[in-house]
């Protein structure tokens, strides 16, 4: 597995310009603050505000208007070549190749890498079988259901051992039942693993559930709460989601996050 | 949920319908030869089933393997800068602006001016018969593979990019595979295309090829002979369109 880095958001800012209109769009207004190595997140926030955008800036698919994120000293968009094989995403929709079987869409990551043929199947195999689709090998996109079909997205993800793992509300449109058995294996193989992982979801419970850390974004994108779930009990659970949901709704932080 | 069978559709056969009405249009096709004369149709020009019959014995092999290498060399020559083409307007924005107006410009062109371009521009049949071809089968690849390229969705492409490939690697592992149904289907077209070009091209200025038999047909008034050299094209069209076929069923089954 590449090492893990910490991850530092300094000052970020992204504007965009409508191709329609021309009109200027404030995506993220100012984004400040460090994840440490290891660490699982969720970054929590409207619809809209802005954490997709982060997240692309974040894999290096976008460059910010201003500010910075560094990962272990460089820029993921600049050094864009320096970080294959560091950083791995699980999308919203599994993004499966449909032309591939699942061991070949499992394959896609560690060909880009370069790595001997043998060993990017059995690591497929491997990772495949650890998440349950032994058998489906060689079966087609089509031929799995939506939750299999995730599974095959995270095993892509995993297979090759990034320092970084990246989930863009990817359990989000999967039953409650799927979605919470994925997001515990995603998180649990993340932590055994070493990996940092950042999971952006929009669903409140989805994020006090999985990890260390509670990013809380405003609209435009703008850290409203940096909550350290840490010091918060099982008991704690309605008091912050309510919280959150306060944070969220006034676009300010609610008191109760400030102890 | 795995489906029993992994093998995809298989290639579309001839039914036992369209037998049925071949054999009909061959039946009635014979009753109007036989007739012809009490309706007062000349003989020569509505020729019997066995005329026909003879005349196809009498086809040269050579014929229909030079104009079949014209077609598949011209085609090959166009996929080829059809594709290099389609890259570049891909890739390159500026290019795409510029460009395309051009191609739309040629896609215009009849075919016939074309063939009389090509008779007052070069001297060597060859080279004549070959640019027709290129000339009108080259942007139709060009515009079938740039659009199928512009398809490939934003979400696969992000995907794909998000492992940071080599620009060869993302065409090789993304774009090629996304866009080869639509360079099937361009294939298709383009085969349907040339053959109807090559014939009149070949017409027109060629000593050789089933456009030139044609055209010797017409000139000794055999009607029969004529029947016989449409029938080998229509033919030849049909295997080239069988190949394209069987090889989707190869590359594509994937699909549901």
């Amino acid at each position: 597995m590449s090492a893990p880095a910490p991850i530092e958001v300094a000052g970020l800012r992204k504007v965009y310009r409508q191709t329609t209109t021309g009109e200027a769009v404030t995506a993220i207004q100012q984004l400040d603050f460090r994840i440490e190595p290891g660490e699982v997140v969720a970054i929590v926030g409207q619809t809209g505000c802005g954490k997709s955008t982060f997240f692309d800036i974040l894999i290096g698919l976008e460059a910010p208007t201003a500010g910075s994120i560094e990962i272990g000293g460089r820029t993921p968009y600049g050094d864009f070549d320096g970080f294959r094989g560091r950083i791995a995403t699980v999308f919203q929709q599994d993004r499966l190749l449909p032309w591939r079987s699942a061991l070949d869409n499992v394959r896609l990551g560690l060909e880009m890498l370069g790595l001997p043929e043998a060993q990017q199947v059995e690591r497929s195999r491997e990772w495949l079988a650890r998440l349950g689709l032994g058998d489906f090998l060689q079966a087609y996109p089509h031929e799995l259901s939506g939750g299999m079909r995730q599974r095959v997205a995270i095993a892509r993800a995993f297979a090759v051992q990034p320092g970084i793992l990246l989930a863009d509300e990817a359990f989000g449109h999967l039953d409650e039942v799927t979605a919470s058995q994925l997001r515990d294996e995603f998180v649990g193989l993340a932590r055994a693993n070493g990996a940092t992982a950042v999971l952006i979801t929009h669903q409140l419970e989805e994020a006090i559930g999985i990890g260390n850390r509670i990013l809380v974004f405003g609209k435009p994108a703008t850290l409203l709460a940096d909550v350290r779930l840490d010091g918060y009990g099982a008991d704690d659970t309605a008091l912050l989601r309510e919280a959150i949901q306060a944070t969220l709704q006034t676009n300010r932080i609610d008191p109760r996050l400030l102890q | 949920m795995i489906s029993p069978d992994l093998g995809g559709t298989p290639p579309a056969r001839l039914p036992r319908e369209a037998f049925v009405a071949l054999a009909v249009l061959a039946a009635l096709w014979e009753t109007l030869a036989r007739l012809s004369p009490a309706l007062g149709i000349p003989a020569f020009a509505v020729p019997s089933l066995v005329r026909i019959g003879e005349a196809l014995t009498k086809i040269t092999p050579l014929d229909v393997a030079v104009t079949l290498a014209r077609v598949l060399g011209a085609l090959a020559a166009s996929f080829a800068l059809g594709v290099a083409g389609a890259v570049v307007m891909y890739l390159s924005q500026t290019a795409d602006r510029y460009a395309k107006p051009i191609v739309r410009l040629l896609m215009a062109v009849p075919v016939v001016s074309w063939i009389l371009f090509a008779i007052l521009w070069f001297r060597w049949v060859e080279f004549r018969i070959g640019f027709v071809l290129v000339v009108v089968c080259a942007p139709v690849f060009l515009i079938d593979i740039l659009d199928a390229m512009k398809g490939v969705s934003r979400e696969l492409r992000e995907m794909v990019r998000s492992f940071r490939p080599t620009r060869v690697q993302f065409f090789v592992k993304l774009m090629l595979p996304a866009t080869l149904p639509a360079i099937l289907t361009s294939w298709k077209i383009n085969l349907s295309l040339a053959i109807r070009v090559v014939t009149i091209a070949e017409l027109v200025g060629a000593v050789t090829g089933i456009g030139h038999q044609l055209a010797v047909a017409q000139e000794l008034f055999s009607v029969a002979n004529v029947f016989a050299w449409t029938l080998v094209l229509v033919v030849l069209l049909f295997a080239l369109e069988a190949a394209v076929n069987w090889l989707e069923h190869r590359l594509l089954r994937w699909r549901t």
